[in-house]
């Protein structure tokens, strides 16, 4: 029994299908990422079950309750919107505040009503009650704002104004946290920062969240489970590494990390291993298909290259370097083989040389290493 | 009804309550005018619905429904001259404004006119004057007591001047009250209008006005144009100018509705020059926005280039005389409305006899009642247009709620007398008796003005986001908590510079003020009115003082937050 399940969500926006037959089964304290090329549904998915959407058709559940019906401000799913949408004209206080106002306010009576209306128009006027504050404040301790408790959020940085965006929604204790694209407006260093600090206080807390992300390297680093979305379908959920060494379709080979996609033909299978025309050459597989057409697909980094003619590997190919890029700990070289190019990543160790253009290798590859789909 | 319970949230029973607001303030009275009309007597709308005798009443008189007003337009000699010699007035006006302001506007954009801030300034205040008090001032002036009245027979001439009572003189106080109008926007139209093209011309050899007349000029004539319908549909619907100045024999619409319906209790003959008078500044409204939209002046875009100004003394000295001149009588008008307040007596001589306070004193002795009363009246109205305009500009905005944008937009075709006639058929019998309470007044004052704080309140709410709301919304509250906590108080701004704005046009209006308040509830504008129909000249030119200078420190603090706002 999952925290958030989705089924069957199908969505239209006049006519227009944006969402077609979306299956999820978020576990309890899951981290789950959404991710896809921009357009894809990953936001609309998202304000789904947040409940500003309303479904075409499908059923979504939040625990064991069926929400459909439920109007947004009942479902408990904490958002940190990708603008932040804080509010303007309150301090940091008010604003992480405020869903404690609310909730105040539905218990209250009329006159204690008129009482935090008051408090959420100019928080100097009614005093927020003891428990209230002392858990305001534990909140932005915890997202290291102590100090900026009454600034206006305008007054902030862009990470701390995420950091405010965080805390107001944690402090409301949802059963789900929804985040689109929060890390987007940071600059690159920041990003790489806030990520860890969003996955920590996910641990911490086993709080169950979705995080919607284009970009692949945010949700394979953060998430446990990633959902990948191309054209309002779900393509492939998986682990990070299931997703990365058993991509179902060449667009998730491409999409999560880099990778070399040859077209090939079936030749034929024996002991195991199945060969593959690709152009003039053979190439030799562990993977089994059924399929004459194939794609194969090569990671950068399953591919040797060597300047010698040293290889044992069962496939081994001759190519030229066409382009090297340093790129610290590795190098990417771009080459040609036959009539294709492939791209393979080495591992640089210092005082190694850095082949050059032009310059002629051999490279070669596992069949254990090679995929076929 | 599963469905219907849905739709009762707070925010949805709001709107509800806003769509009934128009349905029976706005729609129901314009098509009760329309009825009226056909019946020639007012019929109990409301009453027809709880109870079946009155029910059958309006059946009757729906029976009896005849076309003699319709054709009574074209046969009746009052009702046909009333539209022909209005027609008339506005055509005249506009074009004399337009003839007027080209020069002045010109030398504003264009050229170093010496006393060029001067004129400026005081071109601000015929917009200050409510036009009732303008008509009074060139009464006092070119009346037969009048000093100008003094001069001219002084240096030889007879009888009067110009005669104030009469449509020369209406004409003449609408062109000099009302040019501003069109000047700021013509200014406008210069200074952004291709300088480069000039340019081109001049190299190519052309005279300084040669340039003028085949470039500068023709470029700016479709904005003009559109102007000079803008000043036609103000003319059209001024009531304050004619209702003062209009002798009895000269019929124009707006005063020949009000005598119908004031004087003779005629509401079938008000009926129909209501329509009249709606169809006539629908369709200048209409011409406008279909053919010019998009070429108004203000909404040309982009950056002034920074053209050479005309430096020319043969040209800018004559246009600096011109000008003077035209702003000097609003002027001198208001000079002497201020001099006749402080005289003793003031006969027919060029000055007063002596100078006293006494008319103010009397005024706050016994006439405080008509200042509290546009103040609380106007307090009322703006009261009820914030909320209104706040909550109409939530749906329009995020909801996208069509027709709410469009019944706003009502307002601005409907004459201010024309609206008041038919508030006054539609609610002058029981179960809503609303004629002659301080409600309907509100209600009148509100809708009229409703438009302007619309249009304020609706850009400040395009520039709060969707998801602050959503934000709000997300974190437990309900879409009417997120407005009363989120929306209403960033939309501060937009409301305090839309409410002042409300609230001086309030304290100037003139029609509503004029055909519906009742005696306890009488404004300064209706106070200062009686008083001029009493011929008392000195108590009314006390008030008028008193009323200007009030909407002059509004007028001021408004300035002062739109500045603060454009920071
Ligand atoms: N309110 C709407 N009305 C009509 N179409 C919409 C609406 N909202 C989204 N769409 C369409 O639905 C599709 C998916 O939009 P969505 O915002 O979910 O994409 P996304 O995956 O979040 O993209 P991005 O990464 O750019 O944010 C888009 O083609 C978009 O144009
Ligand atoms: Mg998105």
């Amino acid at each position: 029994m999952g925290a958030v399940v989705v089924e069957g969500l199908t969505k239209d926006f006049s006519g227009v299908t944006v969402l077609q037959h979306i299956n999820l089964d978020i576990k309890e304290g899951e981290f789950f990422a959404l991710l896809g090329p921009s357009g894809c549904g990953k936001t609309t998915t998202m304000r789904c079950i947040a409940g500003f959407e309303k479904p075409t058709s499908g059923r979504i559940k939040l625990g064991d309750q069926v929400v459909n019906d439920l109007a947004p401000n009942e479902r408990n799913c904490g958002m940190v919107f990708q603008s932040y949408a804080l509010f303007p004209h309150m301090n940091v206080f008010d604003n992480v505040a405020y869903s404690l106002n609310i909730k105040q306010l539905r218990k209250s009576n009329l006159f204690k009503k008129l009482g935090v209306y008051t408090r959420m128009f100019n928080s100097k006027l009614v005093k927020y009650p003891k428990e209230m504050k002392q858990k305001v404040m534990d909140v932005l301790a915890y997202v290291e704002l102590t100090d900026h408790a009454h600034k206006l959020t305008s007054e902030l940085s862009g990470g701390q104004q995420q950091r405010v965006a965080l805390a107001r929604a944690l402090v409301m204790e949802p059963q789900v946290l929804l985040m689109d694209e929060p890390l987007s407006n940071l600059d690159q260093k920041l990003r790489h920062t806030m990520r860890n600090t969003i996955r920590k206080m996910q641990q911490d807390l086993k709080i169950t969240t979705i995080f919607v992300t284009h970009d692949q390297e945010e949700a394979m680093s953060m998430a446990d489970r990633v959902a990948v979305m191309k054209d309002g379908q779900i393509l492939q959920i998986g682990t990070p590494t299931d997703l990365y060494s058993n991509p179902q379709s060449p667009f998730i080979a491409d999409f999560v990390g880099t990778s070399n996609i040859l077209p090939g033909t079936f030749l034929k299978h024996e002991a195991g291993i199945t060969t593959v025309k690709i152009g003039n050459q053979e190439i030799k597989s562990v993977t089994k298909t059924d399929q004459q057409d194939v794609q194969v697909i090569i990671r950068p980094e399953n591919i040797k290259v060597l300047e010698e003619a040293s290889i044992t590997d069962d496939n081994s190919f001759e190519g030229t370097i066409e382009v090297a890029t340093y790129l610290g700990s590795t190098v990417r070289y771009e080459m040609k083989v036959g009539d294709y190019r492939l791209i393979a990543d080495t591992i640089y160790e210092s005082g190694h040389r850095i082949l050059q253009e032009g310059y002629k290798v051999r490279l070669g590859v596992s069949p254990e290493r090679v995929l076929l789909i | 009804m599963k469905r219907l319970k849905k739709h009762l949230t707070g925010i949805g029973i709001i709107k509800l309550l806003l769509y009934a607001f128009f349905i029976l303030f706005l729609v129901i009275p314009l098509v009760a005018v329309f009825i009226v009309s056909f019946t020639n007597e007012p019929i109990n709308f409301f009453g027809s619905f709880i109870s079946m005798e009155t029910m059958q009443t309006t059946i009757d008189q729906l029976k009896h429904a005849t076309l003699d007003n319709f054709k009574s337009v074209f046969q009746n000699t009052r009702y046909l001259d009333a539209l022909l010699n209005s027609l008339y007035l506005s055509f005249v006006v506009s074009i004399v404004v337009l003839l007027i302001c080209v020069p002045i506007a010109y030398g504003i954009a264009r050229t170093k006119l010496p006393f060029k801030k001067t004129i400026s300034a005081l071109c601000t205040i015929p917009l200050i004057v409510p036009t009732f008090i303008s008509g009074y001032a060139f009464i006092i002036m070119f009346g037969r007591s009048g000093w100008v009245t003094y001069l001219y027979q002084a240096l030889g001439g007879e009888g009067l001047f110009i005669d104030p009572y009469s449509l020369t003189g209406i004409a003449i106080v609408q062109i000099f009250f009302f040019f501003p109008y069109a000047l700021w926007p013509m200014v406008a139209a210069f200074k952004v209008s291709d300088v480069s093209l000039e340019e081109a011309s001049r190299n190519m050899g052309a005279k300084g006005w040669l340039t003028f007349c085949t470039v500068t000029f023709p470029l700016v004539i479709p904005g003009m144009l559109s102007t000079a319908l803008v000043i036609f549909a103000v003319s059209f619907s001024d009531f304050g100018t004619p209702i003062v100045l209009a002798p009895t024999d000269l019929n124009l619409l707006v005063v020949q509705a009000y005598r119908e319906i004031a004087g003779f209790y005629n509401w079938g003959g008000a009926a129909i020059l209501t329509l009249i008078m709606i169809a006539v500044a629908g369709f200048v409204y209409w011409v406008q926005n279909f053919f010019f939209k998009g070429k108004n002046y203000d909404s040309v875009s982009g950056k002034p280039k920074q053209s050479k100004l005309n430096q020319n003394k043969l040209v800018t000295v004559p246009i600096a005389v011109f000008s003077g001149i035209v702003v000097l009588v609003p002027l001198l008008a208001m000079l002497t409305v201020f001099l006749q307040s402080i005289a003793t007596t003031w006969g027919k001589d060029p000055l007063p006899k002596g100078y006293t306070l006494a008319h103010y004193k009397m005024i706050f002795t016994s006439s405080l009642g008509n200042i509290q009363n546009s103040i609380v009246l106007a307090l009322g109205a703006l009261v009820l247009s914030i909320i209104i305009s706040v909550f109409v500009s939530y749906f329009v905005v995020r909801q996208q709620a069509v027709t709410l944008d469009f019944m706003t937009t009502v307002p601005l075709i409907v004459p201010g007398i024309a609206f008041g006639i038919a508030l006054i058929q539609t609610f002058n019998v029981a179960p809503l008796q609303l004629t002659g309470t301080a409600a309907i007044l509100i209600i009148a004052y509100s809708i009229r003005r409703l438009p302007y704080m619309v249009r304020s309140t609706v850009g400040t709410m395009k520039s709060i986001k969707a998801d602050i709301e959503e934000a709000a919304i997300s974190l437990g509250a309900s879409t009417l908590t997120a407005a009363i906590t989120i929306i209403g108080p960033l939309m501060i701004p937009g409301i305090a510079a839309g409410s002042l704005l409300v609230f001086i046009t309030v304290i100037k209006e003139t029609s509503i003020s004029i055909l519906m308040a009742p005696a306890e509830w009488a404004p300064m504008s209706l106070a200062i009115f009686q008083n001029i129909l009493r011929a008392e000249y000195y108590s009314a030119a006390a008030m008028s003082i008193i009323l200007v200078v009030l909407v002059l420190v509004l007028q001021a603090i408004a300035n002062l937050f739109t500045r603060k706002q454009s920071d």
